[in-house]
């Protein structure tokens, strides 16, 4: 089975995280960020040599996004669509294992992710398994 | 060609691999099924000879069991096309084939490669993507793996690039002299853009991805053994050296950007220096150089400065001016605002970037205005520096840049207090 890891951020962490903290949050020190990459980087590294490892990206901030919807039928852009404090999806794994407890399991080892402390709290990651074709959806 | 003691099986094998898809293609047409049957035997010569052991001839062995695999393929193209019947007959048997596969490689075939590779009815990504494997000798998932894409994905780039090029009519022949200075231009394009791309993404989780600027590299080797009098070619492998030295400084231990100035130049690659040094200095000799020279001489003269406050900035500017008017390249154009500026002060580079700014590529993106807030900075206007930088941030998707630019903001704010 395929499984999806989501973890979170709204722009408001973005910009705390590359040294522009809204003002009375305090920021991510140099030695935080690097430490991010470089956990990031293991953990990818990791479920790629245990073979579990599908596909996974980060996504750039919310700032940089475009909604597409439809105004009396055709198509609208919006630049920059999100609030400043809205919790959008900000990166993903997708892992092949056996179960939703073993994925539940590798999403757990993100609980070590380094970081203020402050953001360490609220963070969260998600697992949802992933529909292989249309019939699992007809259920 | 006898392998040399200690060769890694999986370098040989890339080595060899164009000279062998070279003469399948040369002889039997069907670059298409050529390219499959070369793949099959390489990866049938990755499993087989580590258990067994190298064969005399590697190339004559690869090329034995691609042909025998080509002639399965073109057999059962057969039931679908009648014609190829006749060509799959015109296959010999693997006794004159094994004698065949003995002859020295040609050279030439190798070069045809490349140009059919690059051919102009594809688009750059399709030039890329088969050049990696066809003359790179990678296998579809390593260059799925180097762009980040899924293999299903790169798997169809590449059949439709060959099959663009069989639409197209395209033979496995020398192109006609007049045509050859477009295509090597169009090979050397193809090798440039590999080589950015693994130097735009060694910050990422590189250890995942094959070095693309190793691989840009030794296709530029090739390309100058092939044509050594060739002086854009030389140039385009001096300038890839040249630019890859500065690898290990161009990032923080943090992964932040180093900005040139400021990189530590003791670990600049001092064996790449010299050897590309030496190549432009020789590529230099043989009269007009093309614009891969005149970058690589850039080069070499950052490269060789012991000190930032010691580069030549005057030649440098020089060199740009010869570039502005082979060129309207916004990114050149950029550079040379810098240079400007380093030689007759900030105010001339800051005026020089309004006439860049008028380029909308150039204005959407963040180095325009990371370079502004860089001069204004000089220039000592502290208030209007910071918001260049903040503006660079917000234009650019790379946490590593922002930070570094916001910090550059910051910095300006708190000497401001």
């Amino acid at each position: 089975m395929k499984y999806m890891i989501l973890v979170y951020a709204s722009q408001r962490d973005y910009d705390a995280m590359v040294g522009k903290p809204a003002p009375g949050e305090p920021g991510w020190s140099g030695a935080e960020f690097a430490a991010l990459g470089q956990f990031m980087e293991q953990f990818a590294r990791d479920l790629a040599e245990s073979g579990e490892l599908v596909d996974t990206r980060g996504l750039t901030a919310p700032s940089q996004a475009r909604r597409i919807r439809l105004a009396n039928g055709a198509p609208v852009v919006t630049d920059g669509p999100y609030a400043e404090a809205e919790e959008v999806l900000a990166g993903y794994w997708i892992v092949e294992c056996d179960s939703l407890d073993r994925a539940a399991g590798i999403a757990s080892r993100l609980a070590s992710v380094p970081g203020p402390e402050h953001v360490r709290a609220r963070a969260y990651a998600d697992v949802r398994p992933l529909a292989e074709s249309r019939h699992e959806l007809d259920g | 060609m006898c392998p040399e003691p200690g060769t890694r099986i999986e370098d040989l094998l890339r080595d060899v691999a164009p000279q062998v898809l070279g003469a399948l293609a040369r002889r039997y047409g069907h670059f298409d099924l050529a390219e499959d049957a070369v793949q099959e035997a390489l990866l049938a010569a990755a499993s087989q000879w580590p258990a067994d052991r190298i064969p005399a001839s590697p190339r004559g062995w690869l090329i034995t069991v691609a042909a025998r695999r080509l002639t399965d393929l073109l057999r059962s193209e057969e039931a679908r096309q009648r014609r190829e019947e006749a060509a799959a007959r015109q296959v010999p048997a693997g006794d004159s084939l094994a004698a065949g596969a003995g002859a020295p490689p040609d050279a030439d075939d190798t070069l045809v490669l490349l140009f059919l590779c690059c051919h102009p009815a594809l688009s750059a990504a399709s030039q890329v993507a088969l050049t990696l494997r066809a003359v790179g000798g990678l296998t579809t998932a390593e260059i799925a793996r180097a762009f980040l894409v899924p293999e299903a994905t790169m798997t169809r780039r590449i059949t439709r690039a060959k099959q663009a090029i069989a639409d197209g009519g395209a033979e496995f022949t020398m192109p006609e002299p007049g045509e050859r200075a477009v295509r090597v231009t169009a090979v050397l394009q193809v090798i440039y853009l590999i080589f950015t791309e693994g130097y735009a993404s060694t910050s990422g989780p590189s250890l995942l991805r094959p070095d693309l600027c190793a691989e840009a590299i030794r296709l530029a080797r090739m390309l100058r053994a092939l044509l050594p009098g060739d002086a854009e070619i030389t140039g385009l492998l001096a300038l890839l050296l040249l630019t890859d030295a500065r690898r290990p400084a161009r990032t923080s231990p943090g992964g932040l950007p180093v900005p040139m100035a400021e990189q530590d130049r003791g670990k600049w690659d001092a064996a790449r220096i010299a050897e590309g040094t030496a190549l432009v200095t020789e590529a230099l000799r043989r009269g007009p150089p093309g614009p891969y020279q005149v970058q690589a001489a850039i080069a070499a003269l950052h490269d060789e400065a012991p000190t930032a406050q010691e580069t030549d900035w005057p030649q440098i500017l020089a060199l740009y001016e010869v570039l502005m008017q082979a060129s309207a390249n916004p990114v050149v154009a950029l550079n040379h605002a810098v240079a400007a500026a380093m030689v007759h002060g900030p105010r001339v580079g800051l005026d020089l970037l309004e006439n860049v700014g008028a380029d909308q590529r150039i204005a959407a993106g963040h180095r325009l205005h990371a370079v502004r807030a860089n001069l204004l900075e000089m220039a000592g206007d502290r208030d209007a520096a910071r918001h260049a930088y903040l503006r660079a941030a917000e234009l650019t998707a790379s946490p590593p840049h922002q930070r570094y630019l916001n910090a550059r903001a910051a910095r300006l704010a708190d000497q401001a207090s």
